[in-house]
């Protein structure tokens, strides 16, 4: 997931200024949750607990049902709507969708959103102090699988006391996490939107992911994931994240917006390897502003994640995954989602079908890329408020 | 608006009474959902509309319906044979690129094959081209030839003719008269405005 799809090369001196709006959920903080028990993995690691960060907009209603679980992608975190302060730069990453009176309406429901175990944004991860050295974990930290990621939620909704979910909502690696959720707890999940997904990344995304593993691994800074807090491999980790944002979008959208528009303060002598192009000045700075967030060993163990998911191989097929799911489920893709592309969407639509589910397939024609999912678009915000709102039934309406 | 809607409704009610209730059903070329929500509420189905248009699958899924977005044909062709109790092709069967392939393969995929059309051999119809010699264009047909989809002036004789030419059983008929609501007895072809008909292999 890119930083933020209207973001300009350089920081926009208006976006600075701009107070949060009126339907924002406003100034939000981040909690933790403390899980004081072992917790095993998918791979028999244990670890003697763990913290997921989180934050949550809106209010548990009564009969505590009303909870909506927002799962984020990659490089995404909990912090999803509102603002940290006035002064932040950006607001939640997506702040377009939640709040009060949007498509996710904050006044209905209680949204949660939490950073995945093995990530590096306050959840317990590979740069977590490992209780038994002292010391970051790294490459001791044990291999994490989306399934690890879910349970771990699970936990934190249980502590909130989330009785059941009124909706679970994610895209990209969050459509992998909220499929799965619904799979693993089918009593627990009434809906399921899952956005610009997979039920298994295909040999291309998993070349892409190696390559920026590969760029961590071969700086020679990453020194087998051991490295101190502010060092480690920022060149591989800024490489691999030029590299993966390119995946991100789209050959039509990085024309319109760069073109071969060159820096004005590129050097007139062409036979440089100096920023000439605005599309290299934005993938630097993207790589840039990427290591100053993100921790290269999270890096290397959420693709691992990505690409070791595969609903077919863990259920048998993917029918069989579906199978057993009570949530009704709506896919959406984007045509121009060329990592997670359509065709691997509607599959899962279909195999839901296939397995006598209640799932529904919508298509939205855009531009951008894998990162369509973050679009501000009101035809995407009225399909998914119709998801989580539904009519009444027996409202029937003649109109054709 | 009104004429359109009500003769809609008609179309609905004849599938309805046709439709077994609880059975799985699949609705080619679904629109918004009306139909599908119809049999929803009063057969209690289990639903899926097809269609290729956004914010039509948009309004389905405000409806409370299961509805996928993309090529029907495509869609049938992921699917088991005799997955579905009942295909629905209403008022979509003359607009298709291709309609022997998605009638072939409604015919796999569902027991039953509901098709519903509008008979362009209705008399008015026929009066209609010979004296003004343009596209017919009336309460159903609104627009002129250069802002519609393609169409094939599919007839009761025509559609007869390829059920027989395929080897296609007509397992029940409807012929409704130009009102689309008395029944249509004698020379359908001539005097029916509206056709639905029951298929099987």
């Amino acid at each position: 997931m890119t930083d933020d799809l209207a973001v300009a090369p350089a920081p926009d001196p208006a976006a600075s200024a701009r107070p949060p709006a009126a339907d924002d959920v406003g100034i939000v903080a981040p909690k933790d949750f403390v899980f004081a028990q072992p917790f095993t993995f998918k791979s028999g690691q244990v670890i003697p607990g763990f913290t997921l960060r989180y934050e949550t907009y809106g209010a548990l209603n009564a009969t505590r049902d009303n909870a909506i679980l927002i799962c984020h992608a990659l490089s995404g975190d909990h912090h999803c709507a509102g603002w940290h302060t006035p002064q932040d730069r950006k607001p939640g990453w997506w702040n377009n969708l939640i709040g009060p009176g949007k498509a996710v309406d904050t006044r209905r429901y209680f949204v949660v959103c939490a950073n995945v175990l093995g990530g590096c944004q306050g959840s317990t991860g590979p740069s977590s102090i490992n209780p038994e050295t002292g010391r970051p974990y790294g490459i001791l930290f044990p291999f994490v699988t989306i399934r690890d990621m879910v349970r771990a939620q699970k936990r934190l909704l249980e502590h909130l006391g989330v009785a059941e979910l009124h909706a679970i909502i994610g895209g990209s690696m969050g459509g992998m996490l909220a499929m799965l959720t619904a799979i693993e707890y089918p009593h627990f999940v009434r809906r399921l939107l899952a956005m610009a997904t997979t039920g298994r990344e295909s040999a291309q995304a998993i070349a892409f992911n190696e390559v920026g593993r590969q760029a961590i691994m071969q700086d020679p800074a990453w020194n087998r994931g051991d490295y101190p807090k502010d060092g480690g491999p920022r060149v591989g980790l800024a490489i691999a994240r030029m590299m993966a944002h390119i995946t991100y979008v789209s050959d039509a959208s990085m024309d319109r917006k760069f073109g071969r528009r060159k820096k004005e303060s590129a050097p007139n002598d062409a036979y440089t390897f100096d920023v000439q192009f605005e599309v290299e000045s934005y993938l630097r700075h993207q790589g840039q502003s990427f290591i100053n967030r993100f921790d290269a060993n999270s890096y290397l163990y959420i693709t691992r994640a990505l690409d070791q998911f595969d609903l077919a191989q863990a259920y048998g097929s993917v029918e069989a995954a579906f199978g057993a799911i009570e949530a009704e489920m709506l896919v959406v893709g984007f045509t121009s989602d060329w990592l997670f592309p359509p065709e691997q969407n509607r599959e899962l639509a279909l195999a839901a079908l296939r397995a006598g589910r209640r799932a529904s397939y919508a298509e939205l024609d855009t531009d951008l890329g894998h990162d369509s999912f973050l679009l501000e678009s009101e035809e995407l915000y009225g399909l998914v408020r119709g998801f989580l709102e539904r009519e009444q039934p027996f409202a029937f309406d003649y109109s054709i | 608006m009104s004429r359109p809607v009500e003769k809609r409704t008609v179309d609905m009610q004849i599938i309805g009474d046709w439709v077994e209730p609880g059975t799985r059903v699949l609705d080619l070329g679904c629109g918004q959902g009306v139909l599908l929500d119809y049999l929803v509420q009063t057969k209690q189905v289990s639903g899926v509309g097809v269609d290729l248009d956004f914010t039509r699958i948009a309004a389905c899924v405000r409806r409370g319906l299961v509805a996928y977005q993309g090529d029907m044909t495509a869609f049938m062709r992921s699917f088991p044979e005799k997955h579905f109790d009942r295909v629905i092709c209403s008022r979509t069967v003359h607009e298709l690129a291709d309609p022997t392939a998605v009638i072939t393969e409604a015919l796999r995929v569902g027991r039953t094959l509901t098709v519903g059309f509008v008979n362009h051999g209705y008399w008015k119809n026929r009066l209609n081209t010979l004296f003004q010699g343009r596209k017919i264009r009336n309460t159903v047909y609104t627009t002129e030839w250069f802002e519609s989809r393609p169409a094939n002036p599919v007839t009761i004789a025509d559609f007869e003719h390829f059920c027989a030419e395929k080897k296609i059983t007509i397992a029940r008929r409807a012929h409704l008269a130009g009102n689309w609501h008395t029944p249509c007895r004698t020379r359908p072809n001539l005097f029916a405005g509206y056709a639905l008909y029951d298929l099987a292999r």
